[in-house]
C-alpha cells in the first residue's frame, strides 16, 4: 500500500478495549501518524495507555466518526446497535466502517447505518494485543476489494490477516478466537504432566509456554504440514512418539475437532439471537 | 542357481509364484520339501513346475539357496535334520518370524565352521510381486550373499537390509500388515454395501481405493498427512468421515496393533529362546511327519531341574534320537 496515502489516513476507534489498543498498536508500528488516530470512550478509565502512544482521546462517538476516514467499532456487541444509532446520522459515504462485535452481522450492521455505507466485518483474537493476532474479515454490500485492500494494510502487523466470506466468521471464531483458549488448556495439561514427573510449577509452566510459543513460530514459519513437523520430532522407538501414542489413545484429535465444532455452532446460533434481538 | 524351500505352504507358495512371474528364476530350478502332501499349497507348487520331495534331504542337496520356510516351532528340527547335509555353497535364508540369526548359526555350527545364515522377514504380497521384505545377515554370510538374496525378493518387491533388530518390528508392521488391509477392506465393503452397493463391486471399489492411495504415496515427496488434506475439502463429505474415524481412536489402534505384533514376536522368540518347547506345542501330525524321514530321532531331554520336554536348540552331537 501507498505509505504517503497511510500517513494521511485518519482512524477512529469507538471503544477503548484491550481489542482496540491491540489494533491501534498494530496500526501505529505502519505508517499512520498518532495524531491522525483517534479513541473515544465513554469513561477515562482506559483512556491512559492510549494517549502514551501520543493519540487523541475523547468521549465523544461522534467526534471520532466526524474526524476519522476508517472507524473501528470495538465496543460489546450488545452496545453496537445504541453506538451506530448515535453516529449514524454522521457516517458518509467516505466512511470504511468496520466492526470488532461478536456475533453482530454485516445484515445487522447495514440495517443500523446509512444506506450504501461501506461496512467491514472483522473478527480479530487476543493475541493481536502482542501483534501476533489471527484476523478474519468480510467485506459488507458495497465494501469494494480496495477497501478490503485498505484494512488489510492497516492491519498487516497486527498479526495474519485474511479475507473470507461472512460464513468463515464463526468458523474462526470457533477456531482462533476460542482456539487460544483451548492452547491455553493444553499449555496448562503439559506444565501439569511434568508436575506430575517432579519439576516445579513455576518452571514448568514458563517451560510449557516457551514450548508453545516456539511450536507455533516452527510451525508458521516453516511452512511445513504440521504431520510433517511431528514426524521430524519423532525418532524411532523414542520418547516422542510414545508420548503421541497415549496421546492418540486419549482421543485428543477427534476432542479438538469437536471443539472447534462446538464453538463454531455456538457463534452462529449467538449470531442467529444477536440479529434476532436487533430487529425487535 | 537353484533355489530350495524347506516347508511348501503359504510361503512357499507366494514366493515362488512371485518368483516365476518375475522370471528371476525358472520352476525347474526350484524344489520344495513338506511332510504334509495334502496341502492345497503343495498342489499349487506342483501345478507351477516346482519339484516337489517329502525329503528335506533332497531339497538341500539340490539347492544353492535354501529357504527354511516353516513354523517357528519347527525351525530347530529341521536345522537338526539338514545340519548335516549342509555345504559351504548353502546360503540358509530363514524367514521364521522370532528366530534369531544366532539361534540358528549355534545349530548349524555343531555340523560346519562357517554357515551362511541369513534373516528375513517378508509378507505375502510377494505372490503379486509387491512384496515388503527385509532381511539381515548372519556373521559367515558375505556381501554377495546378501546382493544375490536382495536380487531374489526384490523381484518380487520392495527389499531392504536392515539391522537384526528392527525385523520384529517390521513383523508387526508389513508383516501383519496384509491382515490389517484386509480387514479394513472386509470393513469398507461393509460400509458399501450398508450404504446400497453391490458386495462385489464394494469390494473392488475398496480395494482400488487402498491400492491407489498406498501407490500416491509410495510415488509423492508429501508426508501422508498433506495427502489427506488433499482430500478433504472444507465442511465435505470426507473430513466429516474422518472425524469419524478420530472418534474411534483409529490412529492409535492401529498403533497398538503393530506394537501387538511386534511384541507377540519378541515373545515367540524369547520362548525358543529359552530352548524349552513341550511336545503338545507342537501340531501333532506335523512332528510325526518330521519323526517318519529317515535319519531323524527324538530324545526327550531332562535337565537340572527335572523338567522334561523336547530340547529345541541344546542338542550336541548328532541329532535328536527317540526317546523309548
Amino acid at each position: 500500500m501507498d505509505p504517503e496515502m497511510d500517513s494521511q489516513l485518519k482512524i477512529g476507534f469507538i471503544g477503548a478495549g484491550n481489542m482496540a489498543f491491540g489494533i491501534a498498536k498494530g496500526i501505529l508500528s505502519g505508517n499512520v501518524l498518532p495524531v491522525n488516530v483517534k479513541v473515544g470512550a465513554p469513561s477515562s478509565r482506559n483512556l491512559g495507555r492510549f494517549q502514551e502512544l501520543g493519540i487523541s482521546v475523547t468521549h465523544s462517538n461522534v467526534e471520532v466518526v466526524g474526524s476519522s476516514d476508517v472507524v473501528f467499532v470495538a465496543v460489546k456487541p450488545h452496545l453496537v446497535p445504541q453506538v451506530l444509532s448515535e453516529v449514524s446520522q454522521h457516517v458518509t459515504d467516505r466512511h470504511v466502517i468496520v466492526s470488532v462485535a461478536a456475533g453482530v452481522t454485516l445484515a445487522t450492521l447495514e440495517e443500523l447505518l446509512p444506506e450504501n455505507s461501506v461496512a467491514i466485518r472483522l473478527m480479530p483474537n487476543l493475541p493481536c494485543v502482542v501483534q501476533e493476532g489471527a484476523l478474519l474479515f468480510a467485506r459488507g454490500s458495497h465494501a469494494k476489494q480496495e477497501d478490503g485492500a485498505l484494512l488489510r494494510s492497516l492491519l498487516h502487523r497486527c498479526g495474519l490477516v485474511e479475507e473470507g466470506p461472512e460464513a468463515w466468521i464463526d468458523i474462526h471464531t470457533g477456531l482462533s478466537g476460542s482456539g487460544v483458549a483451548f492452547v491455553y488448556l493444553f499449555a496448562e495439561a503439559l506444565a501439569e504432566g511434568a508436575v506430575k514427573m517432579g519439576m516445579p510449577s513455576a518452571l514448568a509452566h514458563s517451560i510449557a509456554s516457551q514450548t508453545v510459543l516456539g511450536a507455533g513460530r516452527l510451525l508458521r514459519d516453516s511452512g511445513k504440514h504440521p504431520a510433517q513437523l511431528r514426524s521430524e520430532v519423532c525418532t524411532p522407538g523414542g520418547t516422542t512418539i510414545y508420548g503421541l501414542h497415549t496421546l492418540e489413545q486419549g482421543g485428543v484429535r477427534a476432542s479438538t475437532i469437536s471443539a472447534v465444532e462446538s464453538a463454531t455452532e455456538r457463534a452462529r446460533e449467538l449470531g442467529r439471537k444477536s440479529a434476532a434481538g436487533s430487529r425487535k | 542357481m537353484s533355489v530350495g524351500f524347506i516347508g511348501a505352504g503359504q510361503l512357499a507358495h507366494a514366493l515362488v509364484k512371485g518368483f516365476t512371474a518375475a522370471g528371476v528364476i525358472t520352476a525347474h530350478r526350484i524344489t520344495a520339501s513338506s511332510p504334509d502332501t495334502d496341502l492345497p499349497t503343495v498342489s499349487g507348487l506342483r501345478k507351477m513346475g516346482v519339484s516337489l520331495t517329502t525329503s528335506n534331504k533332497e531339497t538341500v542337496n539340490k539347492s544353492d539357496v535354501l529357504f527354511l520356510a516353516v513354523k517357528p516351532h519347527i525351525i530347530p528340527f529341521v536345522l537338526d535334520e539338514i545340519g548335516p547335509d549342509i555345504e559351504d555353497r548353502h546360503l540358509i535364508v530363514s524367514c521364521a518370524a522370532g528366530v534369531t540369526i544366532s539361534s540358528i548359526e549355534k545349530k548349524l555350527l555343531q555340523y560346519r565352521t562357517a554357515p551362511k545364515v541369513m534373516r528375513c522377514m517378508t509378507n505375502t504380497p510377494v505372490v503379486v510381486k509387491e512384496g515388503a521384505t527385509v532381511y539381515a545377515t548372519g556373521t559367515h554370510a558375505e556381501v554377495e550373499d546378501g546382493k544375490l538374496l536382495e536380487q531374489l525378493m526384490a523381484s518380487v518387491g520392495y527389499c531392504t537390509e536392515v539391522e537384526e533388530d528392527l525385523i520384529d518390528a517390521v513383523t508387526g508392521l508389513s508383516g501383519s500388515g496384509p491382515a490389517y488391509a484386509f480387514t479394513a477392506l472386509d470393513a469398507l465393503a461393509d460400509g458399501g454395501v450398508k450404504m446400497g452397493l453391490p458386495r462385489r463391486l464394494a469390494v473392488r471399489l475398496g480395494a482400488q481405493a487402498l491400492l491407489g492411495a498406498a501407490k500416491m504415496l509410495l510415488d509423492s515427496e508429501q508426508h501422508p498427512g498433506q495427502l489427506k488434506d488433499n482430500v478433504c475439502s472444507p465442511g465435505g463429505a470426507t473430513i466429516h468421515a474422518l472425524h469419524v474415524l478420530e472418534s474411534g481412536g483409529f490412529r492409535s489402534l492401529l498403533i497398538n496393533a503393530v506394537e501387538a505384533s511386534c511384541i507377540r514376536t519378541r515373545e515367540l522368540q524369547s520362548l525358543a529362546d529359552q530352548e524349552r518347547i513341550s511336545p503338545a506345542a507342537i501340531k501333532k501330525t506335523t512332528l510325526d511327519k518330521v519323526l517318519q524321514q529317515p535319519g531323524v530321532t527324538v530324545s526327550g531331554v531332562a535337565n537340572g531341574n527335572g523338567r522334561s520336554g523336547l530340547s529345541l536348540f541344546n542338542n550336541r552331537g548328532s541329532g535328536i534320537k527317540k526317546k523309548n
